[in-house]
């Protein structure tokens, strides 16, 4: 390429990459008042901005446990329907136990969920274990719907710009950038909470006394909960079915409103199966109690007065937040399956605020004594390489701009570090023309070959270096991943500037016949 | 400027023996080291919860011995704490390791108690907390990072330069890992992500050293010939040593502004790119081309034409 055509070509990388890093410097309100601005700035790292980084995962056990818990639905059903004797059905431990009829719950059992289950006979009772696609496969929809319902409740927070995603198997990813109220952003978890209606079997005051109406203790498909009133008392007992009549999964709508006594409330609307789930319930338990139970918690249970459709109240002890948060959580869905927090990460912004002027420090400490000592060793050439590194930093931070990629902690610091490695090129190109000059090479000459024969050992060392980013890249995470994206475009930044532009310099300076070099 | 007047002359070569039998030692000994020690690794590889907190001026001049007290009473007696900053400032790190599932409620029950006893609300400044599962992943991920770059790099290696080259510059990447890590398991350093990433670095640089003297040896012995191998490699090592000098000092002033003033949450990174740099920059010039001259003496080595026409190759077996 001839000498203009080169200056061209480094006019436009400049002035587009000041253009794609130029937002970074500016405010958000600056930003949207300046027309010569581009709105996109490089996104920074929750380590820098601060905010909250979670990984959770499916709970496998509970995911099994709530397949089971289907399939056990399906052949009481049908067992009713069929008359056969059904004695008990429990799901523990990842198996669901069926005794009774066997060969008659045994034909049920492969007619209804032949494909899901596998099925042993052990002590006089039915053994049916889940096999391992179906688990895999109860985890994948677990996920998904998570994701789905976690992104509703992230967007109800207003989150500017969250990041929800799956990661691997069974495994969702959820960044907040700048949320500072931790407590707040868990109640977006807490919303492992599901809804669920139970009938009332027994109750009493107080579980001590419930557990004496009990001689042979709590059966299996059954279980204690407890209604509690805000000051935290216990105030009833209540023996309800371990398995619900209803979920929060087929609501429709929750929202928070006020009785007549101006007391918080929530009203719910069901689904159409869950509305006729619901009618034919309380249609058939007219006068029993049924529990309506939040997180493990009875909220209300009161007894039923009529057959009841499509919309329904809860009416608890709660204070207008509670009222509100959880039918918000209602609202969006209830989470399938409980997640389990893995990993979190809250940086609060003081701190994220402390790490930028910390890089920043270090790095113009850090480019400063490069660029002195550059000037210093090789003066004029010496300024070039230095006027092509102030370049190289213009690429990495607008094509950081230009890809999305994420600027973070050890990214800045990974800015500056590739300024050191295209030292390096510069550096092996003005070794190789002194040792042209010494063997008594003339000048324009030395400059050629300098640059001829340094270029595939320039080419092989960034080709590994490249490598190392890539893994770095594939493997790390967050800010890691952040500082291997950061080396990588700085590589890659650094072979343009070294051969291209550096060398652009020198043919402009010297001119076609060089009579002395000043390096 | 120059760092060397005249072209300097220095006998590698007769030097590498020796330095050869020193690498193998502290080598072993990082080997003990990290067998017998192991690392202070961060909860990034072991799980656990890390609290970073400011106490308010109303909390009044709040220590570690106070904040111990009321861990202790909150049930964490074995947390450790450490001041960050300045005394005036009051700020602490706080870091329990091995993790339970519910380290979430484990924080939110550890603040609210202390809240409750200092009877001011502290400043969160970060929370961290990594379950044992994601930990040993980490752990594991870490490791297979460093294997796989080792790998690729022998690969490339052997593809861009003969064979011959590939398993020392492998092994002095290998040396160079070994080093810095054994010297964060002896002097009990932590051990976090940002460490591992500036070990990845560290083979990355290594090997672009590694590279500069490769490529000056093939040059030399494609107008030399091999039958000097040992004057060709030190020919090559001495015209690029000021290059070699050059490259490492200049990144060094990089990373030393980086450990002076680049704050707490990088200084372990700084640390084990200083370490690494150094390191590297010694093994490329004697356990790389260690190891390729005692290849190319034991199973020859193909002469490459020229460069820069560098396609037509000729096969002279030497030896």
């Amino acid at each position: 390429m001839s000498l203009r055509g080169r200056w061209i070509l480094i006019a436009v990388v400049t002035v587009t990459m000041t253009y794609l890093s130029l937002p970074s410097f500016f405010s958000d309100e600056d930003r949207a008042s300046h027309w010569w601005l581009r709105q996109d700035g490089m996104t920074l790292g929750l380590d820098l901005q601060g905010g909250i980084h979670w990984l959770l995962r499916i709970d496998t056990d509970a995911a099994v446990q709530r397949e089971l818990e289907k399939v056990a639905s399906g052949v009481s059903d049908s067992a009713e329907e069929g008359k056969v004797a059904l004695a008990s059905s429990v799901v523990k431990d990842g198996a669901l136990t069926l005794r009774g009829d066997l060969p008659g719950l045994r034909k049920i059992l492969e007619e209804s969920a032949g494909e899901s289950v596998d099925v042993e006979e052990q002590d006089g009772a039915l053994v049916a274990k889940l096999r391992e696609r179906w688990k895999r496969d109860a985890v994948e929809r677990g996920a998904a719907t998570s994701l789905e319902v976690l992104r509703k409740r992230v967007d109800g927070l207003g989150v500017r710009e969250p990041l929800i995603v799956p990661q691997g198997h069974g495994r969702i990813l959820v960044q907040m950038p700048g949320v500072k109220d931790r407590e707040q952003a868990g109640e977006v978890l807490k919303t492992t909470t599901f809804l669920e209606f139970k009938l009332v079997l027994d109750s009493a005051p107080s579980q001590e006394l419930l557990e004496a109406k009990l001689p042979n203790g709590v059966p299996e498909d059954q279980m204690i909960v407890l209604s509690q009133t805000r000051g935290g008392k216990e105030s009833e007992a209540l023996l309800v079915p371990k398995k619900a009549v209803l979920m929060g999964d087929l609501l429709e709508d929750a929202r928070m409103d006020f009785d007549r006594r101006n007391r918080p409330i929530i009203t719910f609307q069901w689904d159409s199966e869950g509305a006729r789930i619901f009618r034919d319930f309380t249609g058939s338990h007219i006068g029993q109690r049924l529990a309506a139970i939040i997180d493990g918690k009875v909220i209300t249970a009161p007894v039923i007065q009529s057959k009841i459709g499509r919309r329904g109240e809860i009416t608890g002890d709660f204070t207008r937040e509670e009222a509100s948060s959880t039918a918000i959580q209602l609202r969006s869905g209830a989470l399938p399956i409980p997640l389990v927090l893995e990993e979190e990460r809250t940086i609060g912004p003081s701190l994220g605020a402390d790490s930028i002027r910390d890089g920043v420090r270090a790095s113009i400490l850090g480019a400063g004594l490069v660029f002195l000592f550059m000037a210093i060793y090789y003066s004029v050439t010496g300024v070039f390489v230095n006027l092509a590194l102030v370049v190289n930093v213009l690429m990495i931070l607008g094509l950081m701009s230009a890809t999305k990629a994420t600027m973070t902690l050890p990214g800045i610091a990974g800015v500056v570090l590739t300024v050191g490695m295209a030292v390096d090129s510069n550096v092996i190109i003005c070794e190789r023309i002194r040792e042209e000059l010494r063997a008594g090479k003339n000048a324009k000459s030395s400059i050629s070959l300098g640059y001829s024969r340094s270029f595939w050992t320039i080419f092989d060392s960034h080709v590994t270096a490249l490598l190392s980013a890539a893994i770095l890249i594939m493997i790390g995470r967050g800010p890691v991943q952040g500082f291997g994206v950061t080396l990588f475009i700085g590589l890659l930044a650094s072979m343009f500037t070294a051969l291209v532009v550096t060398r652009a310099f020198m043919d402009s300076y010297y001119g076609p016949n060089p009579e002395r070099l000043r390096i | 400027m120059e760092l060397f007047k005249r072209k300097t002359n220095i006998d590698f070569v007769k030097q590498m023996p020796l330095m050869v039998g020193i690498s193998v030692v502290i080598t072993v000994l990082s080997l003990i080291s990290i067998g017998v020690k192991g690392f202070n690794f961060s909860i990034d590889f072991e799980g656990g919860t890390v609290l970073e907190l400011q106490t308010p001026a109303a909390a009044g001049d709040v220590d570690e011995q106070r904040l111990r007290e009321i861990l202790t009473e909150l049930g964490q007696p074995d947390a450790s704490i450490v001041r960050v900053g300045e005394p005036a400032e009051h700020e602490f790190r706080i870091s329990m390791r091995g993790s339970q599932e519910q380290d979430r409620e484990l924080s939110v029950t550890l603040l609210k108690g202390m809240n409750q006893a200092l009877g001011t609300d502290v400043v969160v400044k970060s929370v961290e907390s990594v379950g044992p599962r994601v930990g040993s992943e980490l752990r594991r991920n870490g490791v297979l990072a460093i294997v796989l770059s080792w790998v690729g790099i022998l690969i490339y290696v052997w593809f861009r330069f003969e064979w011959q080259y590939a398993p020392g510059a492998v092994l002095a990447l290998v040396h160079d890992v070994v080093f810095t890590a054994g010297l964060f398991s002896f002097f009990g350093w932590e051990f976090d992500m940002n460490v591992l990433a500036a070990l990845l670095v560290i083979i990355g640089y290594s090997m672009n050293d590694t590279i500069v003297i490769y490529d000056r040896i093939r040059e030399t012995v494609a107008t030399r010939g091999t039958t000097e191998l040992e004057s060709v490699v030190n020919e090559a090592i001495n015209s690029t040593l000021s290059r070699t000098i050059l490259t490492s000092g200049v990144t060094q002033l990089v990373v030393i502004a980086q450990l002076l003033v680049g704050g707490p949450v990088l200084h372990g990174m700084a640390l084990a790119l200083f370490i690494g740099i150094l390191i590297g920059t010694y093994s490329t010039v004697y356990v790389a081309s260690a190891v390729m001259i005692w290849l190319a003496r034991r199973y020859g080595h193909s002469v490459p034409a020229p460069k820069p026409e560098r396609r037509a190759r000729t096969r002279t077996s030497t030896t």
